[in-house]
């Protein structure tokens, strides 16, 4: 039985048409996921009414998994094969793993792209391979709240995850089998969950604090646009650290060595996090762990923590300079992240923005229900919804040059959308192919900045030094991902590469994993293709028929008004078959033959943008 | 001629108003659709129309077109949860036939 | 795409220097609400990939415009002049040596006294002299001096430079 949900005047679906989206917070200690029910935002709970998803994944040698609340009871007795913190080795390379302390407990092996996976005793299992069960467990939970397949979700990042970290995300979706709709910065989703709440306006600091990651971001929200002005943070410092930092205090008051075996780490690491949470409550703590017992003071875990604190307020005042503004000129600054409940992050939050921080939406729950927001305009439940948000890339994009220095061709804090081509030349005669090093960071030398992608351009004709004229384009699209292409434009040659980051899964081996997650779900997965493809096959329908009836008569001529006509008939007979590849090939070839209507409707909307500018010029007595 | 709701479904729209910060109500209705002909229509309303019928279910207002008062006389609406599933359910003693799904019908 | 290559025509402003960055930023948003690939949700993937092309081109142009050296290189390119050349100013001496009194003072600001309060100085300096160019370049352009403009640019690029440097050592104080 299907149940329903209240609509805003005009919109209830059409039977079977509800579009299902949520927003998936997947988060380094613990993930959640939400949806629009009845225009209400709200996180969706398990069997047990609980709306945190612990992100830890425990491994069996039987291949048996578990997720969650259940899988975070082995942490303690068998940490080697207990997934924990995943997100923090998320697109990172061997030697990124080495710089994030000796303390983990686990055995890493190289993977098949340079990428490191965790040795458990059901296999070698990548990060991408265990953030994509944290996931189905997510989209599983929601499918049941929901009763029907998801249309797609979106998925939040920190704001400073790099190329590489967004792509093995988006990579985890894939092997988790959920269409992405975009990957959404946190702090952004936090924005829109406090903005459209409190129907503010004005500048906005969003201040990020998770178990694995610091975020800051500064928004302006106009009118329904939240606009990123900067961005900055620290993808390697969160609540963890100040756990670490009283573990290792209780290491030193005990007189424990370093040589602790996995199981006492874990336990010491979770006895730490207890004393902190416990002194969000009261002014000290007794702890008691590996025979040691003693006592912490608030006092005390001040000064272990203070100096991690000061770290995410450099960055602070850093993404203020960023965006040229002055700390009084934030009009709102709101708290994202299970550790701004210690008392010490908000005492020291309010000193540095001289404002009260803003704590009422659940610091745990704000990013998932700002991605749900997200999710239902995305897929189409909000037409004519005035919410738009405009993102920024974090990290600078550029290549190397001469002398391995790094040159910028997109500046961080730019906002995406973006293209922007740059030209080079050849520095020696004859020089038949250019190596292009496409680079992110923000560092003068190559050395220090992360490495992307190399690829070539071949078949230069020879000329003189400096005579070819090499267009090197970067794209950056909506989700922060990166394209580059290159080109001789003297002779034409080109080169095109869809950056997939050195420490990225390959498409092989999404495409591997994909297959053996899967083969035992083949029927869902076409029964799943089939629904997509007759959603898309009505869509473009409807949108067709509506723009034809519009501005057909007016942007086309007859022939071209009858073709589209014919080929819109055939795509409403196809789309009843149960063939999704047929579909597929009816939408696409509807969408060729309709791609000049589009572009000229594209037009036209401009020219009448810019009749609107010049109408409030009149306004304004120009 | 009478709809009603149960206790659940009155909390849960009260609710779902206060959420969106505007609305005088939700309205019900029927419209012609689907694979057994008809479909319900559960919206929030922000104006009155003048052939309105309202009906006042303790802090909610129902409003319905005459029309799909037709349809729907002797209607109870209630909020049901089903496992993690949760939403609103039109008890209709009209209804002779019902898709699979409950999502239209026939009378 | 039909969309202009001037990026002043995109957001219906005169081609000038002396733009209003408000009404920049209002058009920005304007515009954006029309074109941002997330407007095209639901829609086919080929308006979808169009809107992304328009809302890059809109991007792009907003991020040059705004910025008041890349907006004045975008000028000179206009007007057929290379605005990224810095040979134009290696004739000026004393400018030169200007910089490198600037550099000097700015290497020295970690052994001052108050590191903070000399930085600061240095960067009111900067920005005093990075915006009496802007007029200058204005100035030479609304004369049809190209020789001088680019000038002014060549200079502009400089100080832009110091203070980016200028924001770094402050951040590395900060650090400290």
């Amino acid at each position: 039985m299907v149940l329903l949900q209240i609509s805003e005047p005009g919109q209830s679906p059409e039977p079977h048409q509800r579009r299902r989206a949520v927003g998936i917070d997947l988060g380094t200690t613990n993930s959640l996921v939400a949806t629009v029910r009845s225009g209400t935002p709200e996180t969706l709970p398990d069997n047990e009414d609980r709306h945190l998803l612990p992100s830890v994944v425990h491994y069996e040698a039987d291949q048996n998994i578990s997720i969650g609340y259940e899988a975070l009871e082995w942490a303690g007795r068998d940490a080697l094969n207990t997934l924990i913190s995943v997100k923090r080795f998320m697109g990172r390379g061997t030697t990124d793993i080495k710089t994030l302390g000796d303390q983990l407990p686990y055995q890493f092996v190289s993977g098949e792209s340079g990428m490191p996976s965790f040795r458990t005793s059901a296999g070698d299992i990548s990060p991408v391979a265990a953030s994509a069960e944290i996931l189905r467990a997510l989209v599983e939970r929601a499918e049941s709240a929901l009763d029907g397949p998801l249309d797609g979700a979106v998925i939040t990042v920190p704001a400073y995850f790099d190329e590489a970290q967004r792509q093995a995300t988006k990579d985890a979706a894939t092997l988790a089998g959920v269409k992405v709709l975009r990957l959404l910065s946190e702090p952004t989703a936090a924005a829109v969950a406090y903005g459209l709440d409190q129907g503010g306006e004005g500048v906005i600091a969003v201040y990020d604090l998770g178990g694995g990651t610091f975020d800051i971001s500064l928004l302006r929200l106009s009118r329904g646009v939240f606009e990123v002005l900067a961005t900055g943070g620290d993808s390697a410092l969160g609540g963890d650290d100040f756990d670490r930092a009283i573990a290792q205090w209780c290491c030193e008051q005990a007189g424990l060595g370093s040589d602790l075996d996995p199981q006492q780490q874990r336990q010491l690491m979770s006895a730490a996090r207890q004393a902190k949470e416990a002194l969000a409550e009261q002014e000290s703590v007794a702890m008691d762990v590996l025979g040691w017992q003693g006592s912490l003071d608030r006092h005390t875990l001040n000064t272990l923590v203070d100096p991690l604190i000061d770290k995410t307020l450099r960055a602070c005042r850093r993404s203020l300079r960023d965006a040229e503004l002055d700390s009084d000129e934030i009009d709102a600054v709101v708290m994202v992240g299970g550790s701004t409940r210690m008392l010490r992050v908000r005492e020291r939050v309010e000193e540095t923005f001289k404002r009260e921080p803003l704590v009422n939406i659940d610091p745990d729950r704000v990013v998932a229900i700002g991605a749900a927001l997200q999710a239902d305009v995305l897929v189409g439940n909000k037409p004519g919804d005035e919410m738009l948000l405009l993102d920024v890339i974090p990290l600078s994009l550029g290549l190397e040059t001469m002398g391995g220095l790094m040159e910028k061709i997109i500046h961080r804090n730019t906002t995406i959308p973006v293209a922007k081509a740059q030209d080079f030349t050849t520095f020696k005669d004859g020089q038949t192919a250019m190596a292009i090093h496409v680079l992110q960071g923000e560092r003068e030398l190559v050395s220090d900045c992360r490495s992307l992608a190399r690829f070539e351009l071949r078949g230069i004709p020879p000329m003189v030094a400096g005579a070819a004229k090499i267009r090197v384009k970067f794209q950056v699209d909506a989700d922060g991902l990166l394209n580059v292409s290159a080109k001789e434009l003297t002779s034409g040659v080109e080169a095109h590469v869809e950056v997939k980051p050195s420490y990225g899964l390959n498409d092989k081996e999404v495409t591997r994993m994909l297959r053996e997650s899967y083969t035992h779900a083949r029927d869902d997965m076409q029964l799943r293709a089939l629904r997509e493809q007759q959603v898309e096959a009505d869509r473009l329908y409807e949108d067709l028929s509506a723009a034809l009836a519009q501005d057909g008569k007016v942007l086309l001529n007859e022939k071209e008004y009858h073709c589209l006509e014919v080929a819109l008939d055939d795509l409403r007979n196809v789309r009843e078959s149960s063939n999704h590849r047929e579909i597929a090939r009816h939408i696409e070839t509807v969408s060729k033959t309709s791609e000049d209507f589009a572009a000229r409707r594209m037009d036209a909307s401009i020219k009448k943008a810019l009749a609107g500018h010049s109408l409030d010029e009149i306004d304004k007595g120009l | 001629m009478a709809i009603t709701m149960t206790q659940a479904a009155e909390q849960h729209i009260t609710r779902h108003l206060a959420h969106r910060g505007h609305g005088i109500g939700i309205r019900l209705g029927v419209k012609t659709t689907g694979c057994s002909g008809l479909s319900y229509v559960l919206e929030f309303v922000d104006d009155q129309q003048p052939e309105d019928t309202v009906f006042d279910c303790g802090d909610a207002k129902l409003f319905v077109d005459p029309k799909s008062l037709a349809y729907l006389d002797g209607t109870e609406l209630d909020f049901v949860k089903e496992g993690l599933n949760e939403g609103f359910q039109f008890n209709n003693p009209n209804v002779k036939e019902e898709c699979g799904c409950g999502e239209s019908f026939h009378i | 795409m039909e969309i202009s290559d001037n990026f002043f025509e995109i957001f219906g402003l005169p081609v000038s220097y002396d733009i209003d960055i408000s009404q920049l930023s209002e058009r920005y948003r304007t515009m954006q609400r029309q074109f941002h690939p997330d407007k095209y949700a639901g829609k086919p993937a080929r308006e979808q990939r169009l809107a992304e092309q328009y809302a890059a081109v809109v991007n792009q142009a907003y991020n040059e415009l705004k910025s008041p050296l890349l907006r004045a290189q975008y000028l000179l390119s206009l007007h057929g002049v290379d605005g990224a050349n810095e040979t134009a100013i290696t004739r000026d001496p004393d400018f030169l040596m200007e910089q490198m009194t600037l550099r000097e003072a700015l290497s020295e600001v970690r052994d001052a006294n108050d590191s903070h309060a000399s930085l600061a100085e240095i960067n009111e300096h900067a920005i005093g002299e990075y915006r009496s160019l802007q007029k200058l370049f204005s100035e030479c352009l609304g004369a049809a001096d190209m020789d001088h403009a680019a000038e002014a640019v060549a200079k502009m690029q400089f100080f832009s430079k110091l203070i980016s440097e200028i924001h770094e050592l402050e951040h590395e104080l900060d650090e400290e």
